[in-house]
């Protein structure tokens, strides 16, 4: 079978199309998988990539369009029914039992069996093989936990494919592995591709999907953008179908930057971060930011955009490096601290690290206005009635009443409730990390609109977005960054597309050059 | 999941049958309440008397009061496995200081006994809560250290054995009355009203209830995360302190061996009958009331017809299953 | 459940539990009351030492094969290992006594010089309820007394504990152990070290059941539970005149010595043909104070014409009391109480005339124990069950109870 030509994918989908409450997750989405290919799916956040991996995996069900198993109409109303039709995941996490032995995990829920009881010399026996023809040497008796991480990573790859797997799915598969691991993970999935196993190559790691994949999809807000051969894109090309603008259109007259004066810089920035270092994260990140001025943070996934704006806020904390407010630097690391001085943050993660799901839009917007609202720890509801009505009809946020719950409202509004518990603690400084990321185009357009007034009142704002166009238009500085290293600064009218999209590539190819070398 | 339409003319559909049903679900606990006291007084001899409030008052206390604490706790997403070993830890104190010298005691003032006892639970819930908030330990296992420690550390404070207690403050408490009210319900009643009013009006019970509701968002926003979560564990162990010195004057006695023996149980209960999620994020200070009340009458219930132990615990089983199971979330809210 | 021993290659077959108040719901819910009884400390040497000059006769009949294992034994007895009464009248602070004769020297154990040798005395549950604390304090006095020394451990209700306890005072050359067994399975680990090293087993309160007379551990000493209950239910019958509305305070579910005590009351009732005295309520009170007030409170809620309670043990029952006089219902007068146990607060409740009677279940086992090894090991050996007689306290021995410390 290896390397045999098939007149069909092993698996295909078409149209696919899934809603979450009202949201578009993935929009008449095709995929082609074929047998001995490895097909990466790249994309920013929220692109949809994980959706479109859940809809192969059984885990959800598609709204609209279906799933081909070699040319046939499959349902996989469970995972189980996905597994059993040969398709296999590989999660970030291992999700195996560490404190069982190599092989009962190589083997767990099918151990060979002799007279009804546990073969163990069998399975011993099976599984020291098994990992022995894809290079691992390992004591298959001793107990999985005592591996490194990116062994056992390795030995879920083993597990996977030992159950004739004709598709193995891959969701970050490298995001713990130090660079030898990598190595040795990406040699399997060659040996998988000379098995003629289609693999479905999940990440944001440029180097890896150029080094191991036949194939790359690009997916955006939900739909396909561009899907074809390795060799018929440059790393450009990707990064900026990424981002969201077709390489074609780049250079293509500038945008405005939302029909606002050119920032004038005073003496004292408002926000100085200076050599901003943590180990394996950030390195060396120095951003001034004045009041009234927007700065952009550009990069892929994973550069360290949203970590600059953590570290910033106190959130992350760091190896050294300094920050000051207004020249002076925080008392204390802490987000309460920097709320206190006039630091806010709204995180990258609505859902996750934002909303506080199950409490009112009430609770929620005065959540961070506490000490401000109340008295000897006495919360004055008039108080709090006044500043939540005031920035609901100042946001426009859509809701039954101010006792709503969260979780009930829509995206837009969910991330304007964020931005009010913000707002109303009269910030100086905003950190922005992906404001407009899932919510429908009106309440976008709102956001950045807002987001341009709050500079023109004088507050100075770190935004950071996926979406190239929206750093461009509305900042007046962008920091590029990418593996955790600034690659450089561009200012008012050297700000576009193509000069980030540049730096970045250009960054990227240099690492490329020197893995090769 | 269905398509926003199709869902929508579901809705609109059956809308009486799910208003009915959401009235139902967010009122179990009341609803059961209501049908145990009907059937008892329907059924139970001697059940329709001022007696039977009197009883109903002079053992609620302690659980009562245990509850309140617990639902703060619950409120935050933790839990606190050593109320029960805090109040025998708390009865010990106060023995082993308002006991005269013949019992081993100490022979203080009453008043010096209460206030080193309420000092101990305070001590015991600041220490859960140092160890939840900043050691970061589950709360679970935080807390399971000094329910089994907990009740060694007051053995070892009376010397192992029941000590027998006769100071006259301790019959008021325990039979001392406000217009016929026993005083240790007016207590429980008060501590009832003020945890409302810290859950709707403070910021420590806005905060707590973020920090239960999505701990690295209340992070983000500003809350003092450790210091919320020490005060709300401080304040259950003082609660629980004031349960054990309630149960310790009932019993004329401090007995450590099983002084709020399994209490954390009983207050689990009650604050998860009476509609408080354990996964935190919300307090129902009244629900937990009910809860408790709930739970105490079908225990009085069951007595007084005489049931079978065995029987006994399977219908109480089942009666918190069913008030959780209707006042599960409904499935369009997840 | 067989127990596969790795010191040495005896196995101690299928254990269960016998008289005593085994294993509990609770740790400490066993320790409430129980066991074997003595008379008076001075009287129960002699008392053992004359019950075994007078079972040297059925010894003859050779151990194990006991001829007279009829209907008259029961269960509990024959699994503790004696399979034969030994006839006669028995010696005071004994009930009766269970052949075949245990002799030290059919294990291979030597004999023991008590003014020299030391000897170990394993608690099973913490010293932190009357019976326990008199349970110690009789094996400690009695050391004393006969001048030998002894070693101490209390294994805090860990079965795992006492075994190593057990192992550990062998390993610091003690001659015998006498022990409060946990549970009367579970320590077939040292019961199998000591025969291995040739050391003298002695079990006191609850008994290690499953045994073959004599071949695994040396004499053992017990109480009857099912006694206590028929001689609660007559004092009952006495107390009552014969007609009442009674309630029960059960001791913990699923404890033998609760089931025991019921078994004998009721039954003892019955015999008595007391039907007038007709039982209302039953409900468990987990023989705890705390319990037995809150139980009985729904209790006079529920019956407040109940005009007797009987307490499986005398916390549950001091309980019922304190909860009596927060109604105004304390004294015999209104309401009776016979309660099981011998505890000083009950004694003194009879004194008071809030309790009518209580029916021991000594704890104070160490003379009759210390004699009953002195046979085993030195002299011509002991019965392999005795049961000893309880104590039973009323209006006419109470206030003497107390002043001599009778009472515990």
């Amino acid at each position: 079978m290896a390397n045999g030509v098939s007149a069909t994918p092993t698996l295909s989908v078409r149209q696919a199309t899934k809603q979450f409450g009202g949201s578009l997750a993935l929009c008449d989405v095709d995929l082609d998988l074929w047998p001995g290919e490895a097909h990466a799916l790249v994309g920013e956040n929220g692109a949809g990539k994980s959706t479109l991996i859940k809809l192969i995996t059984g885990v959800h069900q598609p709204d609209g369009g279906e799933v081909l198993h070699h040319g046939e109409v499959v349902h996989f109303p469970t995972p189980r029914d996905a597994q059993l039709h040969g398709i296999q995941t590989i999660y970030q996490e291992v999700h195996l039992a560490p404190q069982l032995s190599i092989a009962r995990n190589v083997f767990l829920g099918r151990e060979p069996t002799r007279f009804g009881s546990l073969d163990l010399k069998r399975m011993n026996r099976e599984a020291a093989a098994l990992l022995g023809r894809y290079g691992i040497v390992a004591d298959v008796r001793r107990p999985l936990g005592g591996l490194s991480l990116g062994v056992q990573q390795m030995i879920a790859v083993v597990r996977a494919v030992s159950t004739d797997a004709s598709v193995v799915i891959m969701d970050e598969p490298t995001s713990s592995l130090e660079p030898r691991e990598v190595d040795k993970l990406l040699e399997v999935v060659g040996l998988l591709k000379q098995q003629g196993v289609a693999v479905v190559y999940v990440s944001h790691k440029l180097e890896e999907v150029f080094r191991a994949c036949d194939k790359i999809t690009v997916l955006r807000d939900g739909r396909l953008v561009w899907t074809g051969a390795v060799t018929d894109t440059t790393r450009r090309q990707l990064i900026s179908r990424m981002l969201g603008r077709d390489p074609g259109e780049l250079g293509n007259g500038k945008i405005t930057h939302l029909g606002r004066a050119p920032v004038e810089r005073g003496e004292v920035p408002v926000l100085a971060a200076q050599h901003l270092t943590r180990r394996f994260v950030l390195d060396d990140i120095s951003l001034l930011l004045h009041p009234g001025e927007v700065v952009g943070l550009a990069g892929l996934l994973g550069s360290g955009r949203s970590e600059t704006a953590k570290a910033i806020f106190g959130a992350l904390a760091l190896d050294s490096g300094t920050v000051e407010f207004c020249g002076k630097r925080f008392p204390r690391s802490t987000p309460a601290s920097r709320l206190h001085s006039g630091v806010a943050m709204l995180p990258e993660d609505r859902k996750v690290e934002g909303i506080i799901p199950e409490l009112s839009i009430r609770d929620n917007i005065g959540l961070a206005a506490l000490p401000m609202l109340s008295r000897r720890g006495f919360v004055s509801r008039r108080k709090q009635a006044e500043i939540v009505d005031t920035f609901i009809t100042r946001l426009h946020i859509k809701a039954t009443g101010p006792e709503q719950k969260v979780a009930e409202l829509s995206g837009g509004n969910q991330q304007k409730v964020l931005l009010a518990r913000m707002l109303c603690l009269s910030p100086k400084v905003l950190l922005l990390d992906e404001p407009t990321r899932g919510i429908d185009v009106g309440a976008k357009a709102e956001v950045q609109a807002l987001i341009a007034d709050l500079a023109a009142k004088g507050l100075g704002v770190v935004l950071i977005s996926s979406e190239l166009e929206e750093i461009v238009e509305g900042s007046d500085t962008v920091l590029v960054l990418r593996d955790g290293t600034a690659l450089g600064t561009l200012f008012g009218d050297e700000i576009d597309e193509s000069a980030i999209m540049t730096m970045i590539a250009g960054a990227a190819e240099h690492d490329t050059a020197e893995l090769i070398a | 999941m269905t398509s926003t339409a199709a869902h929508t003319v579901g809705r609109s559909a059956t809308h009486g049958w799910e208003d009915i049903t959401s009235w139902v679900r967010q009122r179990g606990v009341y609803i059961a309440l209501a049908l145990v006291i009907l059937y008892n007084v329907i059924f139970t001899a001697h059940f329709n008397q001022w007696d039977t409030v009197q009883l109903l008052f002079a053992q609620m206390p302690p659980v009562l009061i245990v509850s309140m604490g617990m639902a703060l706790v619950i409120g935050t997403g933790g839990i606190d496995l050593s109320v029960g070993a805090t109040m025998a830890i708390a009865s010990a104190v106060l023995a082993k200081f308002v006991a005269p010298a013949s019992s081993h005691g100490l022979g203080s003032p009453i008043a010096l006994a209460i206030a080193m006892a309420l000092l101990a639970g305070l001590a015991v819930g600041v220490f859960n809560g140092t160890v939840v908030a900043v050691g970061r330990v589950q709360p679970i296992v935080a807390t399971l250290s000094l329910l089994v420690a907990g009740r060694g550390v007051a053995l070892v404070i009376t010397g192992g054995a029941l000590v027998e207690l006769f100071d006259p403050f301790l019959k008021v408490v325990r039979q001392g009355q406000v217009f016929g009210i026993a005083d240790v319900m007016i207590v429980a009643a008060a501590i009832a009203v003020v945890v409302s009013v810290l859950v709707r009006r403070t910021t420590l019970g806005y905060r707590l209830v973020a920090i239960g509701g999505n701990r690295r968002a209340a992070v983000l926003a500003g809350v003092p995360v450790r210091s919320t979560l020490i005060t709300v564990y401080a304040i259950s162990g003082v609660f629980a302190a004031v349960a054990g010195l309630i149960a310790t004057a009932r019993l004329r006695a401090s007995d450590p061996s099983y002084i709020g023996l399994l209490m954390e149980l009983s207050a689990i209960t009650a604050v998860v009958v009476g509609g408080t999620p354990l996964k935190g994020g919300q307090v129902r200070v009244l629900g937990t009331v009910a809860g408790a009340v709930l739970m105490q009458l079908l225990q009085t219930t069951l007595l007084a017809h005489n049931i079978p132990n065995s029987v006994s615990e399977m219908v109480e089983a089942l009666i918190i299953v069913a008030a959780v199971y209707i006042q599960r979330p409904s499935r369009s809210a997840a | 459940m067989k127990i596969r021993r790795t010191a040495a290659t005896v196995t101690v077959a299928s254990m269960t539990l016998l008289f005593s108040c085994g294993s509990s719901k609770t740790t400490s819910t066993a320790s409430t009351s129980a066991n074997p009884a003595t008379t008076a400390a001075g009287t129960a040497g002699t008392a053992a030492g004359t019950a075994t000059t007078t079972s040297a006769a059925t010894a003859a009949t050779s151990a194990g094969t006991a001829a007279a294992a009829g209907g008259d034994i029961p269960s509990a007895i024959k699994a503790a290992g004696g399979t034969s009464k030994i006839a006669g009248a028995p010696a005071a602070g004994i009930e009766a006594q269970y052949g075949p004769i245990c002799k030290g020297a059919d294990l291979g154990i030597g004999k023991i010089d008590f003014t020299k040798d030391t000897i170990g005395w394993a608690q099973s549950e913490k010293e932190a309820n009357p019976f326990r604390i008199a349970s110690t304090k009789s094996q400690v006095d009695e050391a004393k007394k006969r001048n030998i020394k002894l070693l101490t451990t209390n294994a805090q209700s860990d079965a795992q504990q006492e075994n190593t306890d057990i192992k550990g005072m062998i390993d610091k050359g003690a001659k015998a152990i006498i022990f409060s067994p946990i549970n009367s399975t579970g320590l077939g680990d040292a019961i199998a070290y000591a025969k291995s090293k040739h050391v003298a087993m002695i079990p006191v309160d609850r008994n290690i059941t499953g045994v073959k007379g004599c071949a695994d551990v040396g004499p053992q000493l017990g109480s009857d539970f099912v006694l206590q209950g028929r001689r609660a239910a007559d004092a009952m019958i006495k107390a009552t005149g014969g007609t009442a509305k009674l309630a029960i305070l059960l001791g913990a579910s699923g404890v033998n010595v609760t089931d025991d005590r019921t078994a004998g009351f009721k039954a003892e009732l019955k015999d008595k043909n007391a039907s007038g005295i007709q039982i209302v309520f039953e409900q468990t009170a987990d023989f705890t104070r705390e319990k037995g007030k809150s139980v009985t409170e729904t209790l006079l809620q529920a019956h407040p014409d109940v005009t007797a309670i009987y307490a499986e043990n005398d916390e549950m029952g001091l309980g019922a009391l304190a909860a009596l006089d927060d109604k105004g219902m304390s004294g015999i007068a209104k309401v009776h109480i016979v309660s099981i146990d011998g505890t000083k607060g009950a004694v003194q409740a009879i004194v008071d005339g809030n309790f009518d009677a209580v029916i021991e279940s000594n704890p104070a086992y160490g003379p009759t124990a210390f004699a009953a090894l002195d046979a085993y090991v030195n002299g011509d050996g002991a019965p392999a069950v005795t049961i000893t007689t309880d104590n039973q306290y009323d209006k006419s021995n109470a206030q003497q109870a107390l002043d001599s410390g009778t009472a515990y």
